[in-house]
């Protein structure tokens, strides 16, 4: 089972926000993780990519125990992550974002990189030229110069998700990609999913869009005040009567 | 058994310089309460309030009561003063720069205060004349008494203030939630303005305090300052009864110290205490409601 | 008649906005070198060269002296930087590891004889060590309890050194350090001290350049902006935050060093906090983010103080006003934007002299 999570429980100040949770993503697939605001996705994100630790309860990558693991050795593992805040580097250029994305397949330590010898010039000369390849995948090349902090909110979504993948992770977790999106913005992201699905990525997505979720997801799972009320194929999930009945109530 | 002997006196010196600790953390707390900004300048207030009562009291010969008070209002309007100039502009500014404006605010008010009353430590007699009355083998001065006595006064009119006048309850509502408090018609800026004097007034009230037990001079303001400071983190940041309680614990501490170390490293000990604090428990002993990772 | 004086005017004008144009030249933009523009252009030999050369034109002692001064702080400067520019932490005690290197020196060539040049070194690894000791436990707290974290190490450094005075002669120091020496050659000169100094200088200059354009600079940067997204891209953000809080205080440590050599003393009074607030305003002057504006910030400032200190007691209060005039005024850094300001300021005489010519 490549991503599985038995019993979780986490608990914030005497607010239960994962009330055992447990849930599998297949290698390969496409899973949706939806619920009201406030059921406690984010929070199984946070969980899963190390910055929190659940209270009880395990969780296991492709075989491995990574429960109370920090993030960047998660990170190191193969899990990539984007954000509900895009948190993209706004003090540097686009490019760099990217090519901080590849920070662990770069050689080079603290003392060495001072030195800058040949292999690491060499090291940074290839790392740039793979970075501009993937802004070139996003529709990004041509501000490849800009600051980060200068694009329009599309494209830094757009930014994030690339440095995700820069990283070459196996699994992505996506909090909430085409929010605040445009509709045509939101057919990319959508597009965009799907092509890497077809790389053989496995994405795990928080994603309020049903139109998206019901394109891409092969599974979906429910959460609502941190319980899993349901799981399956999308079209069945959408018919769920508890599913309906947690976001009209929260709605 | 000798160990043990000087023990309840330096219980006593704690307890009294707790209760300036306490003054001067508050008034960090009342800054940082409004306003987000840490102001290193307070220790200064306190240095200001014992000077500027010398200066009045021996110099201008005015009565001492008159020349406490009088000092209080200047140094008041000092704290505004210090607002207006250096906190109003920068108030956009980010927290490096923020930190050091407050540092050279300090710089400026303790090196004028050398221009202008000279380097030479100052004391000023106590309040009630007599001289230390004993109970059992320990001696009080009847000046930490009124210290003490006089704290609990001050901080019981602060608890008053914030708690149950609509001015109080501005100045907490425009820290914790600066738009909403903007949205509700309080002006956030006039509310750091009164902080400041606030603050101000509590400084050189400890500064009078203090001075008849332990000489004032231009360079004190620094140290005190810190100390002050850090019984605020030690007791529990942004909580009026956390920087009291930890004024009066870092104040027993300290004093207690002075048994078990050489006293040269009596300074050092509320740094100790402060590395100790913040790596163990930073939110401080009551625990805080301002620690979070966004600001702190 | 009234033509002749309008005349003047203008000529002088353009004297004046000639001449601050080309110092907005000569003055580091952060914002220029924000732009992450790391090949060694023009301007980078330009100021080579002249740091090379104007000793030998200028051979007033005194301005020798100041510039030794204003190297230390200069390396001071850079190290801090790392730290607070381009990683985004804050640390009111760099003072202290000043203080560590130059008695770590002091001590090892006044009591064990070992060579100055060892003990230059040395002085670096020793300050690398406390930070390291230091760093990790300190460097979990942001913002302003970091900056009080690392105030108190600083204070606690002093009492430490004042009282041990077994180990550092207490409040009176260490004194008759010998000159800095390499097989031999002793720089025992201002002018020696000078080339010294500013070599280690420019060799720090060349080390942080491709520091900060490799990953570790992405890294560092990265950390600063946002550390939730450096952790999900794999970097170890508190490793990160330690790195160039040792390598700042390794730089710290090799001031301190030469220091040591080059004033022969060391004693407490000058690794006080005062000296870390002065190193942190050359970084903020400086423009957080970039190498050359600390460095020409450290030759304003250690140039400002020395201008000040013929007013005796006025001196303090002055600094002290015209350190928050300063941070009022250039927050960004005072090299920032500096050519836009002059334009708008250019236009504003412009727009003077077309009222003044109405008026008549």
């Amino acid at each position: 089972m490549f991503l599985l999570l038995e019993e979780i429980v986490k608990n914030y100040d005497g607010l239960r926000a994962l009330n055992r949770v447990s849930l599998q993503v297949r290698k390969g697939t496409v899973k949706g993780l939806m619920g009201p605001n406030g059921a406690g996705k984010t929070t199984l994100f946070h969980l899963i990519s190390g910055m929190e630790r659940p209270d009880s309860g395990r969780i296991q990558f492709k075989g491995k125990e990574i429960t109370g693991l920090r993030t960047h050795e998660i990170a190191r593992i193969g899990v990539g992550r984007t954000f509900q805040t895009i948190q993209i580097f706004g003090n540097m250029t686009v490019v760099e974002n990217v090519l901080t994305g590849m920070h662990l397949r770069i050689k080079g330590g603290l003392l060495s990189s001072g030195f800058y010898p040949p292999w690491i010039k060499r090291g940074e000369e290839e790392a740039m030229k793979e970075a501009k390849e993937i802004l070139e995948l996003f529709g990004l090349f041509g501000r490849w110069k800009w600051f980060a902090s200068q694009l329009s909110y599309g494209e830094q979504k757009r930014l994030e998700m690339a440095r995700a993948l820069s990283a070459r992770p196996e699994l992505l977790l996506l909090d909430e990609p085409a929010a605040g999106l445009t509709y045509p913005e939101a057919k990319q992201v959508a597009e965009t999913l799907s092509r890497l699905k077809e790389t053989g990525l496995t994405l795990f997505l928080i994603e309020h869009h049903m139109g998206m979720v019901m394109e891409i997801a092969d599974e979906v799972a429910v959460l609502n005040n941190g319980q899993l009320i349901a799981e399956g194929p999308p079209d069945v999930v959408k018919r769920d009567p508890r599913v309906i009945e947690a976001y009209l109530l929260k709605k | 058994m000798d160990l043990l002997y000087p023990l309840p006196q330096l219980l006593v010196s704690g307890i009294t310089f707790g209760a300036i600790y306490a003054l001067v953390g508050l008034g960090f707390v009342t800054i940082a309460r409004a306003s987000q900004i840490i102001n290193f300048a307070q220790g200064e207030f306190v240095m200001l309030g014992g000077m500027i009562t010398f200066f009045l009291f021996k110099g201008a010969d005015l009565p001492y009561p008159l020349a406490g008070l009088l000092a209080v209002v200047i140094v008041v309007l000092i704290g505004f003063i210090l607002h207006l100039l250096v906190i109003y502009p920068l108030r956009k500014a980010s927290l490096p720069i923020l930190l050091m404006a407050t540092l050279g605010a300090s710089l400026v008010l303790s090196s004028t205060s050398a221009l202008f009353f000279g380097t030479l430590p100052k004391a000023l007699p106590p309040f009630l004349g007599s001289g230390p009355f004993e109970i059992g083998k320990i001696s009080i001065s009847p000046q930490s008494l009124w210290v003490v006595g006089a704290t609990f006064l001050v901080l019981l009119s602060l608890y008053l203030l914030s708690h149950r006048t609509f001015l109080g309850k501005a100045m907490e509502a425009s820290s914790t939630d600066p738009l909403g408090a903007d949205l509700s018609g309080i002006a956030r800026d006039r509310m750091i303005f009164l902080a400041f004097g606030v603050s101000a007034g509590l400084g050189s009230l400890a500064g009078i305090f203090i001075t008849p037990l332990f000489y004032v001079s231009y360079h004190s303001g620094i140290l005190i300052g810190l100390k002050g400071f850090i019984a605020a983190v030690l007791g529990g940041w942004g909580k009026h009864s956390g920087a009291i309680l930890g004024g009066f614990v870092l104040g027993v501490v300290e004093s207690l110290s002075v048994a078990f170390i050489p006293s040269g490293y009596k300074d050092g000990v509320a740094f100790m205490i402060l590395l100790l604090i913040l790596y163990f428990r930073p939110k401080g002993i009551l625990g805080s409601p301002f620690i979070d990772s966004r600001r702190w | 008649m009234v033509d002749q004086v309008h005349k003047e005017f203008r000529k002088r004008d353009l004297l004046y906005s000639v001449a601050l144009w080309l110092l907005s030249l000569i003055i580091p933009d952060p914002q220029l070198h924000y732009r992450r523009e790391y090949r060694f252009r023009k301007r980078d030999l330009f100021y080579l060269l002249s740091i090379l050369l104007i000793p030998l034109v200028w051979s007033d002692l005194h301005f020798h002296h100041l510039m030794v001064l204003a190297g230390i702080h200069g390396i001071l400067a850079l190290g801090l930087t790392l730290f607070m520019g381009y990683a985004g932490q804050i640390s009111l005690g760099h003072a202290a590891f000043f203080g560590i290197g130059a008695y770590t020196t002091a001590i090892l060539t006044t009591r064990y004889g070992v060579p100055s040049f060892l003990a230059f070194w040395t002085s670096a690894l020793t300050a690398s060590f406390f930070a390291f000791l230091i760093g990790r436990p300190i460097l979990k707290l942001k913002g302003y309890f970091l900056a009080l974290a690392t105030l108190g190490f600083g204070e606690i450094f002093l009492v430490l050194v004042r009282e041990s005075s077994g180990l550092t002669g207490g409040v009176i120091g260490i004194f008759n350090i010998p000159f800095f020496s390499i097989a031999g050659f002793m720089f025992d000169t201002y002018l020696k001290q000078y080339y010294l100094i500013w070599g280690v200088l420019i060799g720090l200059v060349f080390f942080l350049k491709n520091l900060v354009r490799s990953k570790m600079g992405r890294a560092f940067l990265a950390v600063a902006s946002s550390e939730d997204g450096a952790s999900s891209v794999g970097i170890d953000v508190a490793r990160i935050k330690l790195g160039a809080f040792v390598i700042g205080a390794a730089f710290a440590g090799l001031a301190g060093s030469l220091f040591a050599s080059v004033m022969s003393t060391a004693n407490p009074e000058i690794f006080s906090l005062n000296l870390s607030v002065l190193i942190v305003m050359m970084v903020i002057l400086g423009g957080m983010g970039n190498l050359y504006g600390p460095i020409a910030a450290a030759i304003f400032l250690t140039f400002m103080i020395d201008g000040l200190s013929r007013y005796q007691e006025y001196s303090l209060p002055v600094y002290g006003v015209i350190l928050i005039l300063l941070l009022i005024f250039f927050p960004d850094g005072i090299g920032t934007r500096l050519r836009v300001r002059l334009i708008y300021l250019i236009s504003y005489w412009g727009r003077k002299r077309r009222r003044e010519k109405v008026e008549f």
